[in-house]
């Protein structure tokens, strides 16, 4: 019996210990193996949590045009500068613009829209928490809600959009890589 | 209670010389060779590699420095008990596999003690698990607890069967508590404990459903659901393959049922291939006699003689519903049995000379272990009465063949010999050199108490002492 108790406050005191190790802000940041989605949204912004919002945009925004999906299929070859062409064309060219990855606790977000000029006609989840089941059903369920053609993205034409009952944080997450990706395509 | 026959005397000394005045010729067998504890530790060390590999995961799926906020932190403790607590329980199934390893090498009543630790252990970190995630999830989503826990129950997947789990576990963990497990029939607790399967099969689901790290495809999932299909295998193995075997080739009967006293029956069984049987004196089998009214309980026994390669033999006193049945057994009963098990045997010894306390019916391992123990051994048997003295013929003889002294203290427990013979001085007296000898026990709870007191007053270090208890 002595054992036991030894062993139950080994592992109330491991468990501590570990929570610590990681929750600290100076810690090694050397043990950061498989999860390489970390990576794209930058070194600038270790600690990404709902706590820190403030902070994010600031973050996207010095991240330079990053991840425009090489394969974009129709036309824009051209990178920055095209933006501010097309306004002028009246020509439906479609071009897309993606969204900085949002963190959250349940994992990634990212966002890409497709603009016929300046008007939203399509917003594809490039990436949305899959950690387990439950996450992933709530992916779902802002991915359906937000995304595709006749999606609120596209009814509404911004990043003003409800919040889905039981994802929040997805939901939040969602809307912040979308204003990104508006800001950067006008 | 003062029992006239309160002696201490019956001091019977083996003989100095190594082959005394008697012809040597039946040579008496060299004590078996050691085994060391070796394969103990091995087990020891991959348990620990075990708990770290699945920690892991864990630790390098979570970014250094995201766990700011009270939420973040109850959440991700959360999932490292449930890490910690999934492991465990496999770890508990794998224990009762009744592997060879595991009954041979680490022993059956060591592991019995493990397996009671890791459970309570275990017990420990699936309430801490369930209680941190719905605390951590209702703080994260600004719930209530209660709201939280519905929540989980009713939208998210396989959780139903994991708090079922959970509730079957916390169960058993009180009918694990001794006062409890005590006022239970020993027939009851078994067929409740295996209810710990169900728990298993139902708290498997939600670990891949749920868990941030196993339901994403890869290795660490596959490897999780590796475990589980090796510790399947093993519980085949051990449950059903290894016994199968065992009684296809030995095919074991009753041959005789002996009164030894009152209350205590001696059960001869003869097979076939016994010379090959590898066992070893002290060590247990679990019998399952198969006979009306028997057939469907199995339980330990030690044999009361070393392997002889013709017949086994089991000494019991009845005590039990089931123990009475045994005697009335009828000759040529098939017998099924499981092992042989146990390290509490001559083969474990640390030391070259032993020290031998044996109390009632506890005498049957320790007879059998006396005919493969290097002479120079020394049995103190205690009794209530002397009608209470099992298998004395023999081991007087023993006695005389392997040099051993032997003592038979006779009386009730608070009688002045007893208590003198069992305290440290006292066994000071009887055996000089026994802190250092290794001492083997087996008898009832309260002489195995006290002689343990005795023993550590009288500097033998704890892991020279060995207990047989079957309690589990």
């Amino acid at each position: 019996m002595r054992r036991a108790l030894l062993a139950i406050t080994g592992l109330a005191a491991g468990t501590t210990a570990l929570v610590v190790l990681k929750g600290s802000p100076g810690a090694v940041q050397a043990a950061q193996g498989p999860p390489a989605a970390a990576s794209p949204s930058g070194g600038a912004t270790p600690s990404a949590d709902r706590a820190t919002l403030g902070a994010k945009p600031r973050a996207s925004a010095t991240t330079p045009a990053a991840t425009r999906t090489p394969t974009a299929r129709a036309t824009t070859a051209r990178p920055t500068s095209a933006p501010r062409a097309t306004t002028a064309a009246p020509r439906a060219t479609t071009r897309r613009v993606t969204g900085p990855v949002v963190e959250n606790e349940y994992g990634n977000v990212q966002v890409q829209i497709v603009l016929s000029g300046t008007r939203i006609v399509d917003a594809v989840a490039l990436e949305l928490p899959q950690e387990t089941a439950q996450s992933d059903r709530r992916s779902d369920q802002v991915d359906g809600r937000y995304s595709g053609t006749s999606g609120q993205v596209v009814q509404r034409q911004s990043a003003d959009l409800d919040t889905v009952s039981g994802a929040t944080a997805t939901s939040e997450s969602y809307r912040r890589s979308l204003q990104a990706a508006i800001d950067r395509a006008r | 209670m003062t029992h006239p026959h309160t002696h201490t005397a019956g001091r019977r000394t083996g003989n100095p010389a190594p082959h005394g005045g008697r012809s040597a010729a039946p040579v008496p067998p060299a004590a078996v060779p050691r085994r060391g504890p070796g394969g103990r530790r091995a087990l020891v060390g991959l348990f620990w590699a075990g708990l770290v590999a699945a920690v892991l995961p864990w630790w390098l799926d979570t970014p250094a420095g995201s766990l700011d906020g009270s939420a973040a932190a109850l959440t991700a403790a959360g999932r490292i008990t449930g890490l910690v607590a999934g492991y465990l329980l496999l770890v508990q199934v794998l224990m009762m596999s009744r592997l060879g390893a595991f009954e041979r090498s680490a022993g059956a009543e060591r592991v019995s003690r493990w397996h009671r630790d890791v459970g309570a252990t275990l017990l420990v970190a699936v309430l801490a698990h369930l209680s941190l995630i719905v605390v951590g999830y209702a703080a994260e989503g600004g719930r209530s607890v209660l709201g939280q826990a519905g929540e989980l129950l009713a939208d998210y997947e396989d959780m139903v069967g994991a708090f079922a789990a959970a509730g079957i576990l916390v169960l058993l963990g009180l009918t694990g508590v001794r006062a409890l497990r005590r006022a239970l029939p020993y027939e009851l607790w078994y067929h409740l404990h295996l209810a710990s399967y169900l728990a298993v099969a139902l708290g498997f689901g939600h670990q891949f459903s749920n868990g941030a790290q196993l339901f994403p495809p890869g290795p660490v999932r596959t490897g999780w659901i590796a475990a589980y299909a090796l510790v399947v295998a093993a519980l085949l193995w051990g449950r059903v393959v290894a016994p199968l075997r065992f009684n296809l080739r030995h095919r074991l009967r009753v041959a005789d049922v002996v009164a030894e006293s009152r209350d205590t029956v001696s059960i001869y069984l003869t097979g076939r291939r016994l010379h090959r049987l590898d066992l070893l004196g002290g060590q247990f089998l679990r019998w399952r006699f198969l006979a009306p009214g028997c057939w469907w309980q199995s339980h330990p026994f030690s044999v009361s003689a070393a392997a002889n390669g013709r017949w086994l033999r089991l000494t019991v006193k009845v005590v039990g519903g089931h123990t009475a049945d045994l005697r009335e057994v009828e000759q040529g009963t098939r017998v099924w049995a499981q092992g042989p098990a146990g390290t509490f045997t001559a083969a474990h010894r640390r030391r070259e000379r032993a020290l031998l306390i044996a109390g009632g019916s506890g005498i049957a391992p320790l007879r059998a272990m006396l005919e493969e123990l290097p002479p120079g051994a020394a049995l103190i048997y205690r009794a209530r009465t002397p009608d209470d003295v099992l298998l004395h013929r023999e081991l007087d003889w023993l006695a005389q063949e392997r040099g051993t002294d032997v003592w038979y203290v006779v009386g009730s427990r608070d009688d002045p010999g007893p208590r003198q013979v069992l305290s440290a001085p006292g066994l000071r007296k009887l055996v000089p050199d026994v802190a250092r000898r290794d001492v083997y026990l087996c008898g009832p709870p309260g002489l195995v108490e006290q002689s343990v007191r005795a023993l550590r007053a009288a500097g033998v270090p704890r892991r020279q002492i060995r207990l047989a208890t079957f309690e589990l």
